[in-house]
């Protein structure tokens, strides 16, 4: 391929996004007692160092309890909620199709403060059910939205056909419908998993005193402190990150999951 | 089972978690807003922000930093959705994982790997120091040059997903056609290509302008304690001076300017030239 300007801007601008996470990585191995760049000497003690912090363990098992069960938990219900919106064509479906998706425009640190009055007020405050509850709210649209782009494909004959043959409509449900949606049932899990993983400004508000989620803690510590220990951490993070984003890619595509129409392929 | 049963049965359990989480707890914020210590209704949480100008210099600071977080976003992403417009379905991926992939990466963790690049002795001043360019450490952090870049990073991904997608729908004839009326690359560029792209544009500006308005992350990070936006300051309100009502006046308001100047902007653009790139 020929050398374009563009081509130089892109390149450029890829670097740009990806230039935390290449100067991250290598000054988490860094010999000294400082953040430095590029690091001095090659060392493993900053990992070392991870275990003996007790708050970014338990705000590490703490933040992977959150994001599988805000998975779990926003997958099922924005997946149900989206199939009778597909299904059942009714009266004011499309209101609650846009209330479904409404707190995607409403900027989530008011959606942190609102949840903090509100729960302030019911006693739930500080508690891990409060937290989970906030995390699912802000996962339900994405799933939603991807589970309907899913079902504007979707071929209802098929099922006919399951019930013609005789077939229970759970039968039905589990051997036809749930199959064909897989990939976009999958990767609202994954994506749900990542919004509460990454999640700080909504559980700003409504993380109890003991219990902090990961990136909190790592928010938290780098405002105090900033030595290769949030380096070891993050790198950690970004690796595990990795790990979830090559699964959306191969199970769903990050184009399509972004809403990047790839008819010319 | 009846149709309406299985319609209520489906969707009632994300209506609660959506009313309970979200509607009723807005609702109740939008009221308190309106209070006072004694709690009965007052407009002051609202009128202090336009008597006292420390609030209004802040406003100011938060769009003026949001504007050049559109403009950096704008001038390095549309070049980028260029490229992926022209690139072949291999390039066009790879080109698309690299830069979708880190906004999937917790916007902490782009912020600290930030701070170390920027730092006064952080990777860009040693380097620069040590070919003598400059003596003294630049100040890239901590004030609002800090923030724009970190807003840059963080938002980036949408502008270029925007503009491409309009890009992506360019009828390429229309090049074609415009070549061979003899009108140069610059010229089809200015007369084709921009113009198409505007709704992506307007899409993308909106939504980096929008995003950038209510982030609290980067500036507290990015931003140091002296160079305040308007969520850290609505955050401070709610979290340590513990004056709610002017906290959710104060997120209000952040709410409210960003309609309005995002209203007058599509307004602006969709009733001057380029009417039918809308209408269509």
């Amino acid at each position: 391929m020929r050398i374009s300007l563009l081509g130089v801007i892109t390149f450029l601008v890829i670097v740009l996004v990806n230039l935390p996470f290449l100067i991250i990585i290598p000054s988490s191995f860094t010999a000294a007692g400082y953040l430095a760049f590029p690091p001095e000497g090659f060392s493993t003690k900053w990992y070392a160092m991870i275990l003996d912090r007790p708050e970014f363990i338990d705000s590490f098992w703490t933040s992977i309890e959150l994001a599988v069960l805000t998975a779990v938990i926003a997958t099922l219900l924005g997946t149900l909620a989206a199939f009778a919106l597909h299904k059942y064509r009714f009266p004011g479906s499309g209101v609650i199709n846009s209330l479904l998706l409404s707190p995607l425009t409403v900027p989530t640190l008011i959606i942190g403060i609102a949840a903090l009055l509100f729960f302030t007020r019911i006693g739930i405050a500080g508690t891990f059910a409060g937290l989970l509850l906030s995390h699912i709210l802000i996962s339900i649209p994405y799933v939603v939205r991807l589970v309907l782009t899913g079902l504007s494909s979707f071929d209802y004959t098929l099922e006919k056909a399951g019930y013609m043959l005789g077939a229970s409509p759970f039968r039905v449900f589990w051997d036809i419908t749930l199959p064909l949606l897989r990939p976009a049932i999958i990767s609202g899990m994954i994506f749900s998993f990542l919004t509460s993983f990454d999640n700080v400004t909504v559980s700003l508000f409504l993380v109890a005193p003991d219990t902090t989620t990961l990136p909190l803690a790592i928010f938290s510590y780098m405002q105090e402190v900033l030595d290769p220990l949030v380096a070891s951490i993050s790198s950690v993070v970004i690796l595990l990150s990795l790990v979830f984003i090559v699964l959306l890619e191969k199970v769903y595509g990050l184009e399509r999951l972004f809403g990047l129409n790839s008819q010319s392929h | 089972m009846s149709k309406r049963l299985a319609i209520i049965l489906l969707t009632a359990p994300a209506l609660i978690v959506l009313l309970g989480v979200f509607i009723i707890p807005m609702l109740m914020m939008f009221l308190l807003s309106f209070q006072n210590d004694q709690q009965s209704f007052t407009l002051e949480n609202y009128a202090l922000f336009f008597q006292d100008t420390f609030y209004l210099e802040i406003l100011g600071r938060t769009i003026r930093v949001s504007l050049w977080t559109v403009l950096a976003t704008l001038v390095l992403g549309y070049p980028v959705a260029m490229f992926m417009s022209k690139a072949t379905g291999r390039m066009r991926g790879i080109v698309t994982m690299c830069i979708l992939a880190p906004h999937l990466i917790s916007v902490v963790i782009r912020n600290f790997g930030w701070v170390v690049v920027l730092g006064e002795s952080g990777w860009i001043n040693k380097t620069l120091m040590a070919l003598g360019i400059i003596d003294e450490p630049l100040r890239l952090l901590y004030n609002e040059l800090g923030i724009v870049i970190g807003l840059t990073d963080a938002f980036i991904a949408y502008m270029v997903l925007a503009i491409a997608t309009s890009l992506y729908s360019i009828d390429p004839s229309l090049h074609k056609a415009a070549s061979i009326l003899g009108a140069s690359r610059i010229r089809t560029f200015f007369s084709v290509t921009l113009p198409l792209s505007l709704p992506g544009i307007v899409a993308g500006t909106t939504l980096v302008f929008s995003l950038s308005m209510s982030s609290f992350v980067t500036p507290q990070l990015m931003g140091g304690t002296s160079v305040k936006v308007i969520p850290v300051l609505a955050y401070e309100q709610i979290m340590s001076t513990l004056n709610w009502p002017l906290g959710s006046a104060l997120a209000f308001l952040l709410l409210g300017s960003t309609i309005l100047l995002v209203t007058l902007y599509t307004k602006l653009i969709e009733n001057k030239r380029y009417k039918e790139v809308f209408s269509s």
